[in-house]
């Protein structure tokens, strides 16, 4: 099962708080999966400088990790700090070196992990509802243009915070994804980009697809032409949402294992694995649609 | 189709299913057949295995498996439709005025089903009997194994269109994506042409109607009967098949 959504609102006007948005999808959804939920959301771009959002461990002392990695940070010119749970928020000088930064501070613990950085994109997850998500985290107040989530059923790796979706493409500003579905040639995949030297967080099977997706992007390429060569290089069953700074794009596979539906105006788009969602989030009239095999479509802001 | 009045009316809200449905049957056993759905708001299993004469007008979307297992009752949906419409009905009839979600009229047995937008993957699979008619284009792999009955689609077609099929007759207004494995065309006859104008006529408004292909605009999409008895001189069509 699982269940993602996604929400892009085309006029900067009139535009409810996206978190709002993407929540309320999401508790539509919470019935497809009660193990984790999650948000990815963009708000406006700071022109400067990238948020970052850290897990500071699974069971630490959180105020002492979260001055450790302040301590770690401090040659980057971090600033900013604020720490919810176990995440701690900040901001870096957007011109730096990213994979030096989250070397830095990942190198202070196996546990410690970089969970969201971009110029515009903040991940928050946990263990857990929608409805949790919101009291932890008031993720509605969270105000921009464009955002994905994700509910989930656990089916092949276990249920924590670094396993719940929306994942960051580590390494990649601002690109995140969420995926219904499982990916068949996953050990391949992994065995290829480990030996390439590219660390793996989880044991989750979509994990990959950010770091696919993220590969992709750093190489200079876009979105869309990504989301292509997933039809070439992923096997398996793929619904798939991914944002970037100014987009939010979907990917079906080849045999429309999954649901995916989409509502598209001038006003906005909406994608869901279930209508109920999208209605549930957004009133008004307008039409609904199944996306077909091997569609896959960028929008941008 | 006609409206019975007095509609008595279904709020759906959001009240558990099974309630809604319950009430469904319970109107229908009290009389009142003719029934409208409120505020429906694209939830699953509305108006599931419903085997009595009646009207149930859904105002709004659907969501899965909206109609299923019917036997008897004719619905009609305002919006769109999920997953599994009208799954597996033995008869009745289920319109939709936007579109289908994957396996719309998957199984059935007989009965109409009538998608006035798009159909999306997996349409009417395995269906044993009955009409399924789409307005618009449908996805991929339409009418695999279908075993009887008859499947016409006024736009274009996804993949493999038609594989493996029995005994269903297919009747495509557009272009097909790609003919599935054994599918043939075939030439129309004067009695295909005539059927298919009746059921357009039947099922469609004038003002729609002249949007649609013309009947003999039509290719027929019919088994080649060559996966039926297996037969290891032909192993690259079952190799392709599965």
């Amino acid at each position: 099962m699982c269940g993602i959504a996604g929400y892009l609102h085309f006029s900067g006007e009139q535009a409810p708080p996206i978190g709002r948005v993407v929540l309320s999808m999401l508790e539509a959804l919470g019935c497809r999966g009660p193990d984790s939920a999650g948000v990815a959301l963009c708000g406006p771009r700071h022109a400067d400088s990238l948020v970052l959002r850290v897990k500071l461990g699974d069971h630490a002392d959180f105020a002492a990790r979260g001055a450790d990695v302040e301590a770690a940070t401090a040659r980057f010119q971090a600033g900013g700090f604020t720490r919810t749970g176990p995440y701690l928020r900040f901001t870096v000088p957007a011109a730096g070196e990213l994979t030096d930064l989250t070397r830095a501070i990942e190198a202070l613990s196996p546990d410690i992990e970089v969970v969201s950085a971009g110029t515009a994109l903040e991940i928050v997850k946990q263990v857990g509802s929608p409805a949790n998500l919101e009291a932890t985290y008031q993720v509605s107040r969270f105000e921009g243009s464009h955002g994905i989530g994700h509910t989930r059923l656990s089916t092949e790796s276990r249920v924590d915070l670094s396993h719940s979706q929306p994942f960051w493409g580590h390494g990649c500003a601002d690109l995140a994804i969420v995926h219904n579905g499982h990916i068949t040639n996953y050990h391949q995949l992994r065995r290829r980009y480990e030996q390439n030297g590219v660390r793996f967080y989880t044991e989750n099977d979509s994990e990959i697809i950010g770091i696919y997706l993220a590969r992709h992007l750093n190489q200079g390429k876009s979105l869309e032409s990504g989301l292509r060569a997933m039809l070439r290089d992923m096997d398996g069953s793929f619904s798939c949402l991914a944002v970037t700074a100014t987009e939010l794009g979907f990917i079906k596979d080849p045999f429309a294992f999954k649901p995916l539906l989409v509502a598209e105006t001038e006003r906005f788009v909406a994608v869901a694995t279930e209508e109920v969602a999208i209605r549930a989030a957004i009133a008004g009239d307008y039409t609904v649609r199944e996306a077909q095999v091997r569609e896959f479509k960028v929008w941008r802001r | 189709m006609a409206e019975i009045t007095p509609l008595a009316t279904v709020e759906c809200g959001q009240r558990p299913i099974r309630e809604i449905n319950q009430e469904i049957k319970a109107l229908i056993a009290a009389g009142r057949t003719g029934i409208e759905l409120a505020g429906p708001g694209a939830r699953h299993n509305l108006g599931v295995g419903i085997v009595q004469l009646a009207r149930i007008h859904i105002r709004g979307s659907a969501g899965y498996y909206c109609a299923g297992l019917i036997d008897g009752p004719e619905f009609e949906v305002d919006g769109s439709a999920g997953w599994g419409l009208a799954e597996s009905m033995m008869s009745g009839k289920v319109v939709v005025h936007g579109n289908a979600g994957n396996g719309a009229a998957a199984a059935i047995r007989g009965g109409t089903v009538v998608i006035h937008g798009d159909a999306a993957a997996r349409l009417g699979v395995s269906m044993k009997g009955g009409l399924v008619l789409v307005g618009g284009d449908c996805g991929y792999m339409a009418a695999f194994m279908g075993q009887k009955g008859t499947l016409i689609v006024c736009g274009n077609t996804g993949e493999a269109f038609a594989d493996s099929m029995y005994e269903t007759t297919c009747f495509v207004g557009g272009k097909v994506g790609d003919l599935g494995t054994d599918a043939v065309i075939e030439p129309l006859s004067e009695e295909d042409i005539a059927m298919l104008d009746s059921t357009l006529a039947t099922h469609f408004s004038a003002g729609e109607r002249a949007r649609k292909p013309a009947p003999r605009a039509f290719q027929k999409i019919v088994a080649g009967r060559k996966l039926w008895n297996f037969d290891k001189r032909n192993w690259q069509w079952w190799r392709e098949a599965l």
